[in-house]
Formats: structure tokens, sequence, C-alpha cells
């Protein structure tokens, strides 16, 4: 009887759980294509950036690449540099301060309105009022419209970054829409994506991470190659076989596998030094505030090694001057802090230090650091190995791994010894450097006490001379080597998959202020892309009922079973 | 009366199979210098390499011998069922013990303290915890002791009251034996079985917590333990490494658990004639 009822109870739970798998098969497969309809599927591991509009994403590049499909700025960027967007062409007023834009005529709104330069001026105004994650507008003085298609955009004083970081990241809002708009992060519903841009939002899911859009028809450039654009979300490591498989047409891949994915017949485009992943150090806190003592931290970490057994070779190695070689503003001659443990050694004992059973002592306290990092990017593994490395040097060190916003916290609140946290945007505009030298967040140093570092910091902002700005850049990168108030570990190199049916690229210097990712709108243009034959996950659509016909003779087997028990 | 817990335990085929299995994994922990073949944080070999006749198991992320680490683990993973079981079952005597023979308003302090912890979930006040101190191996076998020992306090209660009530307590009370006497030399004594199956389930969360946590990422990031073990196996699991690094590891864990499970499941039928009396009938049918 016993065994009975156990055989019973293991019967109607198997059919249970099969007829619910049925039904959630069935209910994903309802969004079936049309017929010979183009849809190019990306993956992503996080899948919500939030809802796309201007001020209403999550102030990460992938929430901001998602929103740049619908909305479109000034200018805009390729693998050459500035291509013309809604301006067709600008000149820098050297005389009045000012950028004179002339704007395309051709363009319409999504909602069939006509673009005009009162857009442009409404969205400058608007943006100074309501400042985003992205843009602030503190250097606009102000905007006039000079006739129907052009205006001129007055600083308060030279700014270099302006066209990278404002004209070409600031998306431009219709007036006729946002000028009721009190709370733009508010405004979330389909009225807040009308724009300009190539695609049009059809369908976005917070819940299901999954983004869906339709190529927009009157699209100044000429319609979008492809007719739907999807991102889904498939982890990080199941995304290689999803690619593999053709659930997906691009997506970002682990080293691990790109030989495996190349061999399949895939493309893989990789790039890096648009990332750094830094050891910070707490220059406000005893020992570290000696600028000799954070040198000798230097010379004891061997960065190489690490990259070479943290990243397992997928990475550049890090240059103290933050910037990467890859950066056109790259300075190489600066101190290196090439590996020197013994360098390290002389300068700890000079210090006072003495080395006693291993680590170094001072007044009758062990030297004990402790370094904390988040469970991400591998931190944790380059964290053990720095630890390693330090403690051969005598150095003792402690590893801690917290989760990403309390580690964020602590660094901000300078309750920490050493920390390993990273950050982008340094493929961009060098502007990135004032915000991660002097800047008060998670992944900045923090550190305004040289005055010529500050001075430096501030004139290249204002050189509106590119090679004379080079130099600035140059000398700024020598002084904060030397000043070392985080020390830059390496670049990692970061790998996309793709079928190549779209060829997606990186943009030089990221897109719009710096964002290291090869989904660059233009990309999926038809004058430039090559789009071949409708993709294989188009046309496999599902059998529409078939899985709902199983699932319902399996749910009435179910409640027969249960209320044959009852009677029991 | 007297019940000769070793020879039931032996005659129990779980007890058997449970004591075998933990026995292999005290052998494995003690000779462990001479079983791994490396230093287990030498990250010094090449990375992700299937399994070879220098590594057994391959190696990991960071080149280090998963073989070596694999035999370093059972240390730490014995050490938490050790140090958590003794530790729970030291505060679950002294709690449980003095609650039922002081009794009073003590008594009511302490079992509504009980209470009180019961609705706590340790597993997420460690998390908070861990943020603030390093969570090394003694931090965390302390953490899980002061957070689980409720349960056995329960049980070493209830058992107390119910020893403080037999003939032989009440015939040493009438000769004149004080409250001292009598819990030295009769109660504590006849808790011993109650003590050792409070040892045995504190053991088996310790090291199910540890793991977990581990697992999630809390512990101290130095050490060799299973649970972190498989923490950083999983961000690897779309290469074919899960077989020789999540697999061994994960099988490494079941087996000390149910090895734990097992003798504590054993105990108890020794220890209670009913469930002896089912399991042969369980036998017969």
């Amino acid at each position: 009887m016993k065994n009975k009822n156990i055989a019973i109870a293991t019967l109607v739970s198997v059919l249970l759980v099969s007829s619910l798998v049925g039904l959630s098969i069935a209910s994903s497969g309802s969004e079936t294509a049309k017929a010979g309809e183009v849809i190019y599927t990306i993956a992503d591991s996080t899948g919500d950036w939030g809802y796309p509009s201007p001020h209403a994403h999550y102030p990460r590049g992938p929430g901001y690449v998602r929103m740049s499909f619908i909305f479109d700025t000034l200018v805009w960027k390729d693998t050459q540099g500035f291509v013309p967007a809604l301006a067709t062409d600008w000149e820098y007023l050297e005389d009045e301060n000012a950028y004179l834009f002339h704007l395309r005529k051709d363009v319409t709104w999504h909602d069939g309105e006509k673009f005009t330069a009162e857009d442009v001026s409404f969205t400058f105004n608007y943006t100074k009022e309501h400042p985003s994650w992205w843009v602030d507008l503190k250097s606009v003085k102000q905007v006039e419209v000079l006739d129907e298609y052009t205006v001129k955009i007055y600083l308060k004083e030279p700014y270099a970054p302006f066209l990278n970081d404002d004209a070409g990241t600031l998306a431009i809002l219709p007036k006729h829409i946002w000028q009721d708009v009190k709370n733009p992060s508010e405004f979330v519903n389909e009225r807040a994506l009308i724009g300009t841009g190539p695609f049009k939002l059809v369908d976005y899911s917070k819940a299901h991470g999954t983004y869906l859009y339709e190529a927009y028809e009157n699209y100044y450039l000429g319609k979008p190659a492809i007719d739907r654009l999807k991102f889904v979300k498939v982890s990080e490591e199941m995304a290689p076989t999803a690619l593999m498989r053709g659930e997906v047409n691009a997506t970002n891949i682990p080293p691990e596998t790109v030989e495996e994915v190349n061999g399949k017949g895939f493309t893989v485009i990789n790039q890096s030094g648009n990332w750094n992943a830094k050891l910070m150090i707490n220059h406000e806190k005893e020992p570290m505030t000696s600028k000799e003592f954070r040198h000798a931290l230097a010379y004891a970490i061997n960065r190489t090694e690490l990259l070479e057994i943290a990243q397992r070779g997928h990475a550049i190695r890090g240059s103290p001057g933050l910037l990467s070689p890859n950066s056109p503003y790259y300075n190489p001659n600066i101190v290196k802090y090439e590996y020197n443990p013994q360098r390290a050694k002389d300068i700890l004992e000079s210090q006072g230090y003495r080395l006693k059973d291993g680590y170094y002592w001072k007044e009758g306290e062990i030297l004990e650091l402790e370094l904390i990092t988040a469970p991400r990017f591998g931190f944790e593994r380059v964290a053990e190995i720095i630890a390693r490395q330090l403690g051969e040097a005598g150095i003792k060190v402690s590893v801690r791994s917290l989760e990403w916003k309390t580690l964020d916290s602590r660094v901000i609140n300078q309750q920490f010894d050493l920390a390993v946290s990273g950050h982008g945007g340094i493929g961009g505009d060098p502007s990135i450097l004032n915000k991660v030298i002097l800047g008060k967040f998670g992944y900045s140093a923090n550190y305004t006490k040289n005055e010529s570092l500050n001075q430096l910091l501030e004139a290249h902002l204002r050189e509106m001379d590119a090679e004379k700005r080079k130099e600035i850049v140059r000398e700024i990168q020598k002084i904060y080597a030397e000043e070392l108030p985080a020390l830059t570990l390496y670049y990692p190199k970061w790998y996309w998959g793709h079928d190549g049916s779209v060829d997606i690229y990186y943009t030089l210097g990221g897109i719009a202020r710096g964002i290291p990712i090869p989904l660059n709108k233009l990309a999926f243009m038809e004058y430039q892309a090559k789009v071949e034959a409708p993709t294989p996950t188009a046309t496999e659509a599902p059998i529409p009922g078939f899985e709902p016909a199983i699932s319902l003779p399996v749910l009435i087997t179910v409640a027969y079973l249960i209320k044959r028990r009852r009677k029991h | 009366m007297h019940i000769n817990y070793w020879k039931e335990l032996k005659k129990n085929t779980f007890g058997k199979v449970g004591l075998a299995m933990l026995i292999s994994v005290v052998i494995i922990a003690g000779s462990s210098p001479l079983l791994a073949r490396y230093d287990p944080g030498e990250p010094s070999h090449s990375a992700l390499k299937p399994p070879s006749i220098e590594h057994w198991l391959g190696t990991n992320d960071v080149g280090q011998d998963i073989w070596s680490r694999l035999v370093y683990g059972a240390r730490n993973t014995l050490l938490v069922a050790l140090g958590v079981g003794l530790f729970t079952t030291l505060i679950s005597t002294v709690a449980g013990a003095s609650a039922a023979l002081v009794g009073g308003l003590y008594e009511r302090i302490i079992m509504r303290m009980v209470d009180a912890l019961i609705a706590i979930p340790a597993f997420i006040v460690i998390i908070l915890v861990a943020a603030y101190v390093l969570p090394n191996v003694w931090t965390l076998i302390f953490l899980i002791s002061i957070l689980t020992w409720q349960g056995g306090a329960r049980i070493v209660r209830a058992q107390t009251l119910s020893l403080k009530e037999r003939m032989h307590v009440y015939a040493a009370r009438t000769f004149g034996a004080n409250k001292l006497y009598i819990s030295t030399q009769h109660i504590i004594p006849d808790l011993g079985p109650i003590l050792f199956a409070v040892f045995i389930h504190s053991a088996t969360r310790g090291v199910f917590m540890e793991a977990g946590l581990a697992f999630l990422g809390i512990a101290d990031i130095s050490t060799s333990s299973w649970g972190l073990m498989m923490h950083h196996a999983l961000r690897f699991y779309y290469l074919d490494v899960w077989k020789w690094w999540l697999l061994p590891t994960g099988l490494a864990l079941s087996v000390t658990i149910m090895a734990f499970v097992f003798i504590g499941h054993a105990f108890e039928t020794a220890m209670d004639p009913r469930l002896r009396v089912m399991e042969r009938e369980d036998w017969q049918c």
C-alpha cells in the first residue's frame, strides 16, 4: 500500500513537471517571425539595462547602446572617427568660442513630425535643467537657433571634449513631446521612445531582460538592413553554445572559447585598452600615504605573471600612466615599475621596516594590509595572486571578497588598504582622466594632493589644439605614474563572436563617451551591412499549438490521478 | 538496559558504510602532504589542463593542481565539521542542561532566547557579518556555532528534564546528593548518546553551511575549500573542466556529508528501540 502511494506520487510529480515544461516551451515560441523577415539576435548576460529612453536606461554602456538604436546625436563615430549624424557638418568658431552645426533637412521623428533646430536647442536647455548620467552640459553657455536647420552652441570657456562627450553623446529629444515632461526618469511610456534613430522599440521585458526593435522605414540614412533587432538574456557561459547553435547572431564570448567559435566558421573580433583593472591604494592611510611605499608595492607586483595566470594571457600589461598603448594619447616615456622585488625590499628597509620570519615589521608591528575585491571579472583570482606576490616581498596581505556595491562604497569612503577594481572609458576622450583621478567613485583614485597634476588636468580640457592637448595628457600620465595613487594592472582583451550576417565593429574610441561594445548602429545600415539570407533562427519557428496539444492530455491525466488518490 | 552503541552501530549497514566513508576522508585529510603532489596554492602550472600523469585531476583556471586542492580541502572540511560539532554541542549542553536543572526565570530567559534564535536565518546573518569581518575558517566556525546551537539546546533540555525525574536520580536525592553531584554523576553521563547525536547533526550542518557559503564566495579565498573550488569551477562549466574539477569536488563533499548523515542515522536507530524494530520489519517485508 505504502509503495503504491509512493509510486503514484512520483508519477504525478513527473507528469506535472513535464506538462509545465511543455507549457513554458509553448509560450516562449509565441513570438514568431513573419516569413522572410531578417531578425538579428544579440545575447547579453545581464539582460535588463532599463527602459531605453535617454533618461531611464541604466547608466552603463549597454544601457546607452540600447537607447542609441532609437535616438540620434548631432555627430556619431565609426571605425575612423567622427561622422555626420543629425548634423551634416560643424565647425568651431574660435573667436566666439562656439560650435556651429548645420543640420540635416530630411529627418523625421518616429511619429512623423519634422526634426528642426528647435529640437536641438530644446534638448540642450532641457539637459542643462535635467542632467543625465552621461551628459551634464556644464560647459555650455547658451544655444542660439540661427534658422530652421542651423544652431550655434556657445561654450562658457574652451572645452576640448565637447564634440565627443556632449555633441557625440547627447541624444536629441523631440521638443513636442518632452516639453511637458517634468520628471524625465519617470517618463516611461511609448511616447518617451519617439526618436529619429534607425529602430523603434516593439517590446521590452524587464523581467526577462529582452528588447525587440523593428526597423524605421524612413530613417534618413536609408532603411536598416535588418527588419528586427533582438536582445535576449543568455548567461555568459552559455553564450558561445547559443552562437554556435545559431540561436543568436552575435555575443560576447569567454576567451577560452575563441578557438572553438572561430573553428566553426564564426567571426571573432576583439578589443583591449578601453578597460583597465587596477589596484587602488588608499593614499590617505598609513603607510600608503608615503609615495615611496606605493612605489614599493608596484615593484613587488609582477604584472606580467599576473595577467598570464589570472587572465590566462588574454590581456595587455598595464601602464602605470593609466592609458593603454592603444590610446592615441599614450605616453611610453613614464616610470614603468618593472618587477623588481629587491628594489621593493630596499625601499621598505629605507623606511625602517625590518625582515623577521619572512615578513616586514616596524616598531613591533607586522606590516599587514587588507586587499578587498568583488567576485567579478575574475578579480578574486587577481587579488589572490597579488597577495601571494606581495607576500613573497615580505608584505603580509589578507584578501577579502565583498559584494560589488560594498566594495564601491568602501573605496569611496576610503575604508580600505588595497582594492582591486576596474573601469572602462579610457579608450575615448582623455576627459575620463579627470573623472578617475580626481573623482570620488568606487573606481577612481580620489587624488587631489598634487597641485601640478590638478592644473594639468584642468588645462587639457581647455586646450582646443589637438596636438598641444596630447602633450598635456602625456605629461599627466607621467606625473600620475610618479604619484601612483592607483596602479593599472592590465587591460583585458574582450572577444565578440558573430555569424558575419552583419559586420559589427568596434567604434574608434568607443561608442559615445567610450563604450567598448561593438554594436554601433551604423553597422546595421543597408549601405554598410552585407546582409545574407535569413538566418535559420528566423525561419525555424516552432509549430504553434504542438506543445499545448501534448500538455493538455498530461494535465488531464494528472487531475484524474489526483482525484483518484483522494477517493482512497 | 544498557545498550552497547558501538556494537549496534557496527551491526547497522548504514553505520558501517558511513564509518568507512568518514574514515577514508579522515585518512585523506591526515595524509594530504603525502597525497598532494604540489603546494595547493601554487599557481605556477599552465591553466585549465586536462588530467595527466603530472596532474591527476588537471589544473584550474589559475594553474593550481586540482588534486592537491581537493586533498587539502578535506582538511578544511573536517576542521569545520569538528569545530562546529564541538562548539555547538558545548553551547547546547551548557544552555540546555543548565536551563532544565536551574529552572525558573533563568530557564524562561534561555528558552525564549532559543525561540528567538530559531527565527533568525543563520545563512543570511553570516553573509551580512562577512561584509565586516574576514570570513576565515575560524570566524565561520564561530559564527555557524553561535547561530545554530538552539536546536541542540532544546533536545538537551528535554532529555535533562526527563532524566531528572528518573528513579535513580530521586534515590540519589533522598540520600542527600546536591544538584552539582547529581548533574555530574548521573545526568551528564546519561546525556552522552544525545550529545553525540547533537554533535553529528551540527557537524553535518557545519560542513553543509561552510560549503554553501564558500560557494557563494563567502570564504577566505586563500584557503582550499571545496565550496570555493565549486564556486570557481562553475565559472568555466562551458569547458570540459567540470568533469575533473566540479564533479570530484561535489562527490567529495557529498561523500563527507553522507558519511555524517549515515552515522547519525545508524546511531539514532541504535538509541531508539522502536526504530530498531521498524527497521527489522522493513527488512522482512
